[in-house]
């Protein structure tokens, strides 16, 4: 597939941090990237520099094939922006509002009436059409901002944290639109929140301290971090815990097994982590078989998104540098 | 045209703001109090004063005239960059296609546009003291060429300093103090009067320049001036923006 957004070895330090550190990565028409990190990754910077609000330190970054430096005004005519937080004018009516921007934006005078219905009718704020910005919910704020985002038309959309702040059931419509939106172009979002990308995008690019720590679709990611991790299976025995962590400390396999406290004298249960891929369910079956033990239960727990990123994002503590600056 | 949908915006973003009405209501009142006063005395009897006196002293003859064209720039340019910056709405505007330039450009027309919208209403003079006695337009037309000078000067100082800073009270201060010390500057030339006339300081004499204005005497020397001290100002604020893009 075409590549339309092509980032190479982006960084971006500030005076005394560097928020982005040599990161790289493609994405194809019609992707809807996420961008996943804790507060202060270098998600936000990076999406800044995509959009040619900040200049990068070095690297290269082309948007449909313009170099975002060289050609800003190319590159921002391809992309609708939702910044963080939804900066708006807050005096002005919400249709007043994207028609001026669809004007800065280039829509011809001709279309623009059509672009701004458009937008309004997809982002759900028509019924808002004139009322005044300032005096909006901050759900309907936030939609406003994606109609401004979508109003030109764009090739390709970046939204900054597009649900936050919002309840449950705005952070489900955002999602839904955004999937929809995601199915006619291509889309970059940031987020820090796991099940959010996990439902809507087709890749994921984790990012930590201003690098990239991981890059695939969400079942790459678990299966790779997986296999370093392990699988994690939930046991239950009757009998007493000695004697059924005597049995399972046997068995072939196995890493680590950890006693969980239950209610029940008789029951022990335990969170074992066992190498993948060794048929290490049957074989705690036979082992508690042969110990003279029952098996009341045996299931293994699929990792989930939130394992992988707390996983890798923990991980990299250890061997890094100071906070990496802006969220 | 993409830059002039941004004048648009930002001229209907002075009248979203009381500002716009106070400063309409208090040139206005300023103005005419001043025209009535010196009326009131010129029509005296034993006043030696013309029309064309009148109007000289209303168009910077007086301090007030110098306080309109020094504070109000100030207050006008005040929210142009400096409310964009601190609402977080400069990252919306500057990812539009529009450029820096662009932006800088449409916010300084429209400032224009408005500080030129302030004196309109004293085009109510000239046109009374016309119907009464016999007036000659040349001067007058001067005088309005000399005011929108100083203004179009003193709005780009101001766009600046609405760039430098978040705080609009920030941006005003530095704004009414470096015009006022520009203005000062040039008044200088009344105080050192061994220096000749063409010294630099009569090149800065504002309040001479206003005295010329008035008598119908444009001299290209002052609108390269205010022209070149307003453009040297946008170029700086264009400069300012797009080192923000460095910084973060």
């Amino acid at each position: 597939m075409a590549t339309v957004i092509h980032v190479e070895n982006l960084t971006k330090r500030y005076a005394a941090t560097t928020a982005v550190d040599g990161i790289s990565f493609d994405v194809a028409k019609n992707e809807v990237l996420g961008f996943l990190g804790p507060n202060g990754a270098g998600k936000s910077t990076t999406l800044r520099i995509l959009t040619g609000f900040l200049s990068a330190s070095s690297g290269v970054v082309k948007v449909d094939g313009h170099d975002v430096f060289d050609e800003p005004a190319t590159v921002k005519r391809t992309i609708g922006y939702l910044p963080e937080n939804v900066p708006l004018y807050p005096e002005m009516r919400v249709s007043e509002y994207l028609s001026y921007r669809a004007a800065i934006k280039g829509v011809p005078r001709s279309s623009r009436r059509k672009s701004v219905a458009t937008a309004m009718e997809r982002c759900l704020v028509a019924d808002v059409a004139q009322r005044i910005i300032g005096q909006l919910s901050k759900g309907y704020r936030q939609r406003v901002g994606l109609a401004d985002a979508l109003v030109a038309d764009p090739k390709i959309l970046v939204l900054d944290e597009p649900t936050i702040g919002l309840d449950p059931n705005q952070i489900r419509q955002v999602r839904d639109l955004v999937r929809e939106l995601g199915q006619e172009r291509t889309v970059v979002l940031s987020s820090h929140i796991l099940p959010e990308v996990e439902a809507v995008c087709t890749r994921v690019v984790i990012i930590n301290k201003g690098r990239i720590v991981g890059d695939g679709n969400p079942a790459q990611l678990r299966a790779s971090f997986g296999d370093k991790q392990g699988i994690s299976l939930d046991v239950e025995l009757l009998g007493s815990q000695d004697k059924a962590s005597l049995a399972l400390q046997r068995v072939e396999g196995i890493r680590a097994v950890q006693f969980v406290r239950t209610e029940e004298d008789t029951v022990a249960r335990f969170t074992i982590t066992a190498e993948p891929g060794y048929g290490v369910r049957e074989r705690i079956f036979d082992a508690a078989a042969t110990s003279g033990l029952k098996l009341l239960g045996l299931s293994s727990r699929s990792m989930s998104l939130e394992d992988v990123f707390v996983h890798i994002t923990t991980e990299e503590v250890h061997h890094s540098e100071p906070d990496g600056g802006q969220a | 045209m993409i830059i002039f949908a941004q004048v648009r915006r930002e001229l209907l973003a002075f009248f979203y703001s009381p500002m716009a009405y106070v400063l309409l209501t208090s040139t206005m009142i300023l103005n005419s109090g001043v025209y009535l006063f010196i009326l009131a005395f010129a029509t005296e009897p034993g006043s030696q004063e013309t029309a064309a006196t009148v109007l000289q002293y209303v168009f910077g003859g007086t301090v007030f005239f110098y306080f309109i064209v020094l504070a109000v720039p100030a207050f006008l340019t005040m929210r142009l960059l400096a409310e964009e910056r601190a609402s977080g709405t400069l990252e919306t505007l500057l990812t539009a296609p529009i450029g820096e330039v662009g932006v800088v450009v449409a916010k300084y027309l429209a400032s224009l546009i408005f500080y030129g919208l302030l004196w309109l209403p004293t085009a109510l003079f000239p046109f009374f003291l016309s119907r009464q006695v016999d007036l000659d337009l040349g001067p007058v037309l001067s005088s309005y060429v000399g005011t929108m000078g100083l203004g179009a000067m003193f709005l780009g100082v101001g766009l600046f300093c609405s760039a430098l800073t978040r705080s609009q009270i920030i941006s005003v201060l530095l704004a009414f103090g470096a015009s006022f010390g520009l203005f000062l500057l040039g008044l200088l030339d009344f105080v050192t009067p061994s220096m000749s006339h063409d010294s630099w300081t009569s090149y800065l004499n504002l309040w001479s320049h206003m005295e010329d204005f008035g008598r119908g005497i444009v001299d290209t020397r002052r609108l390269v001036l205010y022209g070149s001290t307003a453009v040297f100002f946008l170029f700086a604020t264009v400069q300012v923006l797009q080192a923000r893009r460095w910084r973060g």
